[in-house]
This record gives C-alpha cells, structure tokens and sequence, in this order.
C-alpha cells in the first residue's frame, strides 16, 4: 500500500502555540515544549508587523535593588510625600487634594502615572495596557462611589435611589464571548462556558457551584456584613469565611467532588483572570470572593483606555503634584520629632530625577508608600524585609496589536477556550460608531508557573519577536486572518503585575503586619488586600490619605 | 507491500519529470480547489470559521478515503493516473460554477458543497498513491516518498501564495477555478502524450483536450457567470452593483419597478416606496408648526428627503448617510436620481457623509423635524442607533416642539422589536406615538414619532401625496390586536435586547412564511 497522503499543514483550525525556546518555565506557563514555526511567522519574518517592547522600566527599578544611592544637592520641606503614582497613590493624592491638602508631591518612577491602569494611545484608539474595567461599586466601596460620581458617570438615580450609570460608560453589548469547539459563543458566565445537557454530571455540578455562591453572596455575620466584600476591609471575618483562605480552590473542587472539565477552566480561568494565578495556587477564599463580593449580574464601567479614564481624572485633579521619571531609592524615618512638629518624627524621601540624574531630598512630616509591597525593604531604612517573603507576584505579559479591522461580530472580552492566555478586548467596542473600522486589541497572557521568578527571568530574555509570534500563534486558532490584520503589535512585560491570593496569605497574617506604619510613613497598596484590583488599591490610598491627615489635624470628611 | 500489477510496463525511464511535475501541479490545485470552496461557502453563507473548518475537514478526510480505494485499482495505473487527473480538473474546474448555481438555483446549497468538496477529495486522495505505485521502480522507496512528498507540500504552499496574493484580488473566484482546472487537464494531456507507448489509448489525449477547451470556455464567459448567478440572486436584473467599504449596493430593475438592495436586503421598490416614505415622513411633519430645518439620518437614497421638500415650509435639510457612495449613485446617476426626483440636488439639501451617532454627539445644531430612518436593528452596530442614549442625543437635537419619526421594523413580524423602540424612545424622556402603515413589499411597517412634548396630529399634508389622507393618516395610530403593545424590556447600549427581539421576530417569520 501506498504511504498515505499527509495533508498539508495551513494554521488555520491548528492549535499553535509557537516555540517559545528551551525554557523550562516557558513550557510549563505556555503548557507547551518546542515547536515547528507556526505559518504567521510569515508577516514577522516579511516585517510586516511592526512593533516593540514598551515601558521596560524594570531596569531603573532594579537599581533599587541593587543600591543605587546617589547623594541629594538639594533639600526640600514639604508635609506630605506620596512614593508611587499608581491608583494607591493617586487616590491618596485625591484624598488629600479633595480635601483641600495641596501641599504634597507624588513620586512615580515611570514616565507615566497609572500603575496597572496606565494605557497608550495611537491613530487608532487609546487602549489599556493593564486593568480595563471598573465594576459597578458595591454599597461598601463608598470611596468608589463618590469618584465615579465625581467623574460624571451617573446620569440619574434610579426608582430603588441607587446611582443610574450612563450607558455609554457601561460595557455595551455583547460582553463577552468564548471560542469553543471550533466556533465562538456568546457569553462568559460558569452557565455559559459548562453548558451542560439536561441530567449529566456537569449540570449537577454547576448547579451546586452556583448554588455554593448564591449562599456565599447572601451571607451575613454578626454585625451584618458580607462574606467577601469590596474592600475586603468592610467584609466578614469569621472562621467559618476565614477558613476557605487555608486551601487551594483546586483542593476545594476535589472536596466538593467537582470534576466538570469546563467548570475548572472556568474557574481557573478567572483566576487567571483576576489573580494572575491558577486553580492550584489561588486560595480558595480569593476565588470565592472573585464571584461573590459583587452580584452576579454585575456591570461595568469601561473605557476605551481601560482604567486609564479613571487615572486620567485623577491627573485632572492632581496631576501638577505628580512628579513623573522619579526614583525614590531612599526612605529615612528621622527620629526627632521637635522641628517637624509631630510626634512620630518625619521622613527624609530621597529621589533620584532620571532625566537629569539628580538627587533631591524631600523633607516630609509623613509620607504615604504607594509601591508594591515587596520593594519596601530595598529602599526603606530599617524596614525588616521578614514577613514580606509572603507577598509573592504573578508576572504578566500584555500586548496591544492594532488591526485594520476589529473581528466580525466581536465582543468586548473575547477569551479562547484551553489557551494559556485570556484572550483579548477590543479597545474600540464602546465605540458609538456603526461602520466596521481599525481597532487595536488588547491581549493578556499571565504566567502562571508556580515558580514567579523563573518566569520573570525567561520574560527578560524574550524579544519582541518570541512574544509577537506567540500572540499571533495563540490568536491564529479563532482569527485565521490574523495574520493579515495585524499592522503594529506592542508589548508590555510586567514583572511583578499582581500580588498572587495563594492559600493562606490573605487570612495568614503577613497582610495585616504589612499595615502597620514604619514611623512617619504609612503604607498603601492593593497588596495589602492581597488581591489587585481598583476598589483595594484605591481603599488603601484613602484610607492612609485620612491617617495622614488626622496626625495633622487637617479637617476631613472621610470617604471610608 | 507487493503490487501484482498485471500489465508488465515499458519503464517510465525519462518520463518520470513530467510525473513530478505533476504531483506539484495536483497539489496546487487540490489545495486551491478546498480554498475556493471555504471562501464561495464563507461568502454565501457567512461564518468563515466554520466554514473553512468544515471544508477542509472533509476534504482532508476524502483524501483519506481516496488514498484506501486506491488498494482496488491493480491495473492500468498510468491511464487509471490520467483519467483521474482530467476528472480532477473537471470537477475542480467547474467548482465555483456549480456552487453559485447550487445557491442561487436549488435549496440544497450544503449537499453540493459537501459533496463537491469530497468527490474533489477522493479523486486527489487517488492521484499520489498511484503515482508513487507508477513510479516505485524508477527509485528507492526511501527517495521516491520523499521527492513525491516535498513536490506535494511546496504545491501547497504555491497554493497557499497564489490564492490570497493573486487569484481571489486579480482573477476572481469564478475564473480561478476555470483557470487551475484547466493547468489540471493541461498536465493530463501532456502527461497521456508524452506516456502514449504505455497506455495505447490514442483517445485518452484527446479526451482531455475536450476538457481542456471547455475549461478554457468557462474562463473565458467566466465574468458573464459571475454576473448571471449574481442576478439569479436577486429576481430582476441587477442593473447597479457596486461595493463600498460599508455594503454592497445592488439596483435592480424588473418589469415592477426599480429595488434597491443593501448586503442583499431590500430597502424599497420603485412599487411601493412612497408608501413607506409618505407614511416616514408626513404625519410627523405635519405636526411641527415651524418646520424650517429638517434632519435625515440614514436614508443615502434621497426619497425621505423628496417627501420633505414637498413641504414648502421646510427651508434647509440636513441628509446625514454613512456611506458616500450612497448618496453619490442617488445624486449624481440619472436613472437613481430621477426616482428621487433630484432631491439631493437641491440648493435647500446638503449632503453628509458622517457616522450618525458620531455625528450627533458632536454636532451642536437644532432641527425642528428628523427622519431617522435607519436599517433594521440586525446586528450589534446597528443595534446602538436604537438605543437609550442614541434617542437621548437624538432629543438634544430636537428644537422645542419639534418632533422626531422613526423607522421601527414591522410590528407585525416583530412584534417585540416595535414595541421595544417604543419604551426605548419613552425611557429616553421623549413622548412616544407609534404607528404603522402597509408597504406591499415590506408588510405591514411600523414607525414612531418621537417629539419633547405632547403632539397634536395635524392632516395639514402638502399636495400631491399618493398614499396619504387626512382619513388614512388618522387611521395609522391605530393598532390591530396582532400588532397592539407588548411587554418589553428598554434598549440600552448595554443589554442590546433589541437585536434579540429582531431577530426572534424575523427567525419565526422566516420559518413560516408561506412558500
């Protein structure tokens, strides 16, 4: 007999997650070894997609950590220094500014204030290159109500005298889609993704999971509080909650007897999603609290730049304190209290301006650390770095490709079924425009390796090539023209993205030693919730905003 | 395995070039034959995922059964080789024909594909075992199979290359498949001469010179097929068909009068259009006292704006279509324009050519009368011009009693839909008044007059109307039992629920309509 005809290869319905290189770390984050190059290398190789790594801002960072301490010309008295210009620090700026304290500075390494929520802009449409939404707040974030109606984003009160949001801001439909079994579906909830026949194992399963939430969503303690509020702070704190913080969700699902194939994808996708980490190393009480702490048909708030609309309102505010490309590199408690006037004694803020590598020092009565947690012992004297061992980060990758044209019938949030990544988002889907026309999506790949470290060393090495044919790879399975559609594809790494809810963390109680204040400076960031996202990181940049300016005696209406 | 081939062959010797030569010719065109069937099956029936899945999981999976039945043929290989390389270019020669023909002239459009897409499969599964078996003397298994293969998979890729690049941009889907099954015959009649000693079938090359010249026939009317199955689409003949970036446009003129279409949808037949746009646009405007500015969204083919310019009382219109090609066919065509009756030639109308919604959002102006006479809220996009927040600008836009009328789908069909713009066009803050007039073509149509305060009905018509009285006028406002209101949710930008209800109606009425 003859050898059978082997057909010839098109990366069209292939799963093709591109060669990605001998890491280890690699093939376990990407869920693949070493591949054949897959056929949308063509338009790399040909050029004709262009693009590059943006924002490496890693290696000013580093000279935190690798002691870089230059001596301060210049020495200035202010009351208040903000390190950070993320949401925690933004919003503590807001607090302070919103309560007529002016006399301030914000600190912020990058060229760009924003943190997570920073975003970019080019002919087509800005886009986010990290956090893209807001849900709509909860009663208990009351810090977030008042900014979005500061912002404008409420039109009306409605008959219940809850807030009526403005249509435009909230995400349009369709939200959400997957791409399954060879063909895309409307929808993203658990429902959706398991869409189990009538009777099967699945649908029992689902039926509990969804059951287990709604008892978790309309749990009350004591005092009336929820099970998994946002901020966590307003949240309940019994041991029988509490205690979900000690196992892994996976360990939860081999409890609960659930094995539906779809209900862990969906699961540990929005692990994923949310926490940067996977069914195994998420705590059970993060994932619960991902699906409880708002309700189920919760909308949100969206702009084309992503968060970045809420950072740029906040710029409005207080963007001439931010001082922008500005390496705090050293933090000094000064012990005598008597010429700063207040109790604890102040804060020396070194900074290093990158532009003109030159130091300053900033004289604080207090001052507010808005940095991820894990850097404080880099560049505070004295602060013990023991404890903060706990606080672990998942490294991310986000990549923004501009396309000529956005998909046919596209949804907001587009996720591909089994793919290490969580698919994309279409900038301009709140676009009000009817005609078809360029857009740039925004994709998200967090690496999920138990080991982060590893993962950041691999990212480090990769070029812009590794990256843009493994996006075009992953994409290629759902857009067999995308290859042809993608004119620019940028890339953002970020080493340390989000802090990671493994089992134990939040409830373990490196989170609340990481509260206290170190002499004049007090802390403030989402770490410090143990999960990243807007309500916390804003939480925490208030809450040390009004600590600050009650040891001041500064008059203020609290926001908390 | 051992191939008890019964007739002993002269050795293929020198004639192994023009084998191989083959094999990259087979493998071009099978691989262009799968291409053009996903791409005519993407394009007729949308959905290209599926499509191209489908397609090339069946044609791979009949070249698998091609290569098994190829075990049956023992003898004869070279003219077994020949026959099914003219077959091959036949079949996949006449694919693009038959499948327009298979959509436009019977209603059994996936059988033919399918089935065209696996006999394509099977003949090409046929052709590489046998030639591997022809050639199995001339080389080492170990070089024949990789010679044979690597010719098979660069074919591919010539394949892959020509098809976007060159063939669907320059030659179009109707001449490539003439034109590769032609090159499939050409090979067969170069391949049966120059084997002539071997096979001893002096009508074996004249057989494939047939099928070469009628081929070559095909690819020589192929534009003339392109455009007969293009009619067969529509009922008349297309006499304008153009594509712009947004839509394709198709005029169509039969002995009822001229129909316009858009992505195959029918806007208005010259038969009854000035029902439907009578009914758009009087009633509306005669309850304005003032109406010196008008607004027309939506509506490139100038017809609302005729019916406005009857009314001597309106001093400027403002036509707002997305689609510049639109409203150039309705000024500047003669034949289109004079259905229109010139209208957008006009010194009281000036033309836009803008996105509605974007439009309104920055435009600052106040009208006292607007049509909006958008397509069906079919898809997402569309979805937002019915939305709350479209109809909020839209009041903005609005001067103190002035008034709006919308094109609102048939609340016959969809019900729902009607009803739905309705409560959308109230939870805006504007008053709402629906209803309906009958368009032959269309059924039974709906409308809403949307205004800020309260409307008195007016039978103030300007003269020369065909459809509208002052009785007829007054008896639109009221609703059968099978179209009266329904519950229904409000169309936000956000749940879209609009798009649901359309197609829920228009699903059901297509699954019932009569024929």
């Amino acid at each position: 007999m003859a050898e059978p005809r082997i057909p010839p290869r098109r990366g069209l319905t292939r799963r093709d997650v591109l060669r990605v290189g001998p890491g280890a770390a690699a093939a376990m984050a990407l869920g693949c070894g070493p591949r054949p190059p897959a056929p949308t290398e063509r338009a790399l190789d040909a050029g004709r997609i262009t693009g590059t790594i943006v924002g490496a801002s890693h290696r000013t960072g580093h000279r935190l950590r690798d002691g870089a301490r230059p001596q301060p010309r210049e020495v200035r008295d202010i009351p208040v220094v903000i390190v950070g210009g993320g949401v925690a620090g933004l919003s503590a700026a807001w607090k302070l500014a919103r309560s007529g304290l002016r006399d301030f500075v914000v600190l912020e390494l990058e060229p760009d204030a924003g943190g997570n929520a920073r975003w970019g802009e080019n002919h087509v449409s800005a886009y986010p290159w990290g956090a893209h939404y807001l849900p709509v707040p909860t009663a208990e974030a009351t810090a977030t109500r008042e900014l979005v109606a500061e912002m404008g984003l409420i039109l009306d009160t409605g008959p219940d005298g809850g807030p009526v949001y403005d249509p435009r801001h909230l995400c349009h439909a369709p939200q959400e889609r997957l791409f399954i079994d060879g063909g895309w579906r409307g929808g993203l909830s658990a429902r959706d993704v398991v869409d189990p026949a009538a009777g099967s194992a699945a649908a029992a399963e689902l039926a509990a999971f969804e059951a287990q939430a709604r008892r978790y969503r309309d749990y009350r303690d004591g005092r009336g509080r929820r099970a998994f509020a946002l901020p966590i702070a307003a949240g309940a704190d019994d041991a029988a909650i509490v205690e979900l913080d000690r196992m892994s969700m996976r360990e939860y699902f081999d409890r609960a007897g659930w094995s539906s194939r779809r209900l862990r994808w969906y699961v540990d996708y929005c692990c994923r999603d949310d926490f940067g980490c996977t069914l195994e190393t998420t705590s059970a009480w993060a994932a619960w609290h991902y699906f409880c702490s708002r309700p189920d048909d919760v909308e949100y708030l969206t702009w084309p730049e992503g968060n970045g609309r809420i950072v740029r309102h906040l710029l409005e505010r207080v963007g001439g304190n931010v001082r922008p490309g500005m390496l705090a590199y050293r933090l000094r408690p000064t012990g005598n209290a008597g010429d700063r006037g207040v109790p604890g004694g102040g804060v020396d803020v070194d900074a290093l301006d990158t532009r003109t590598e030159t130091a300053v020092r900033f004289r604080a009565r207090h001052c507010i650390y808005a940095l991820p947690r894990f850097t404080a012992p880099h560049v505070i004297d004295g602060y013990p770095a023991a404890g903060l061992e706990a606080f672990t980060y998942s490294p991310w990758m986000v990549a923004n490709l501009t396309v000529d044209r956005a998909p046919d019938g596209a949804a907001w949030d587009n996720v591909l079924f089994d793919s290490p990544s969580l698919g994309y988002v279409v900038a301009t889907h709140q676009d009000l425009r009817t005609a078809p026309g360029p857009s740039v999506l925004t994709y998200y790949l967090p690496l999920t390796v138990p080991n982060p470290g590893a993962a950041r060393a691999w990212m480090i090495e990769r070029r812009w090539r590794d990256w843009a044919s493994l996006v075009l790879a992953d994409l290629v399975q759902a857009h067999p023209d995308i290859e042809s559609r993608v004119t620019h594809l940028d890339v953002m790494l970020w080493g340390h993205a989000m802090i990671r809810p493994t089992p134990g963390f939040i409830w373990g109680g490196a989170r609340r030693r990481a509260d206290a204040p170190h002499g004049a400076i007090r802390f403030a960031h989402s770490d410090m919730s143990g999960i990243s996202v807007f309500e916390e990181a804003q939480y925490h940049g208030v809450n040390a905003a009004e600590q600050v300016m009650r040891a001041l005696g500064h008059a203020h209406a609290t926001s908390l | 395995m051992d191939d008890p081939r019964a007739a002993p062959a002269d050795p293929i010797g020198a004639g192994t070039g023009v084998l191989l030569i083959s094999v990259f010719t087979i493998a071009t065109c099978g691989l262009i034959y799968e291409l053009l069937a996903g791409t005519i099956a993407s394009y007729l029936l949308g959905d290209s995922v599926t499509q191209f899945s489908t397609v090339i999981g069946v044609y791979l999976f009949s070249m698998g059964v091609g290569s098994y039945l190829s075990r049956h043929v023992r003898r004869d290989l070279i003219t077994r080789f020949i026959e099914i390389e003219i077959l091959v270019g036949l079949v996949g020669g006449l694919s693009s024909p038959a499948l327009f023909f298979a959509f436009t002239e019977i209603n059994a459009f996936r059988v033919v594909l399918y089935g065209w897409v696996t006999a394509t499969g099977i003949l090409v599964g046929l052709e590489i075992p046998f030639l591997i078996r022809i050639l199995e003397d001339e080389f080492p298994l170990h070089d024949l199979v990789s010679r044979v293969l690597s010719l098979d998979y660069l074919g591919a890729l010539a394949a892959s290359l020509l098809f976007p690049l060159w063939l669907v941009p320059q030659v179009g889907l109707m001449r490539s498949s003439f034109v590769f099954g032609g090159l499939n015959v050409l090979v067969a009649v170069w391949t049966s001469h120059r084997f002539r000693r071997h096979h001893r079938r002096p009508w074996l090359t004249a057989q494939a010179c047939a099928a070469l010249v009628a081929l070559g026939l095909g690819g020589v009317l192929a534009d003339d097929l392109m455009t007969w199955s293009e009619r067969r689409l529509y009922e008349d003949p297309v006499i304008l068909s153009r594509s712009s970036p947004y839509q394709r446009i198709v005029l169509t003129r039969g002995d009822d009068g001229v129909r316009l279409f858009l992505n195959g949808n029918l806007q208005f037949s010259t038969l009854d259009e000035y029902r439907y746009h009578e009914a758009l646009v009087h009633p509306g405007l005669a309850t304005v006292a003032a109406p010196r500015r008008a607004l027309v969204l939506g509506g490139g083919d100038g017809m609302a704006v005729r019916e406005l310019l009857k009314d001597d009382r309106v001093r400027e219109v403002t036509l707002v279509d997305l689609d510049p090609m639109m409203t150039e066919i309705f000024r500047d065509h003669e034949a289109f324009a004079a259905l229109n009756g010139h209208a957008l030639h006009s010194p009281r109308v000036e033309v836009v050519n803008a996105d509605a919604f974007v439009w309104l959002e920055s435009n600052r102006s106040r009208y006292d009368f607007v049509v909006v006479d958008f397509p069906d809220p079919r898809s997402y996009s569309l979805g937002k011009l019915y939305t709350t927040t479209f109809y909020r600008r839209l009041a903005g836009r609005l001067n103190p009693g002035g008034a709006a009328a919308i094109q609102s789908t048939s609340p016959l069909v969809s019900r729902r839909a009607f009803w739905c713009v309705v409560e959308t066009v109230r939870a805006a803050g504007l008053r709402a008044k629906p209803y309906h007039a009958a368009v032959p073509t269309f059924g039974e149509w709906g409308y809403v007059l949307a205004s800020p305060e309260p409307l008195a009905l007016s039978d103030a018509f300007p003269p020369g109307l065909r459809f509208l009285t002052p009785a007829i006028a007054r008896s639109l406002f009221e609703f059968p039992a099978d179209m009266a209101p329904v519950p229904v949710d409000v169309n936000h930008l956000n749940n879209q629920i609009l798009v649901q209800y359309h197609a829920d109606g228009w699903r059901q009425y297509a699954r019932n309509r009569p024929y």
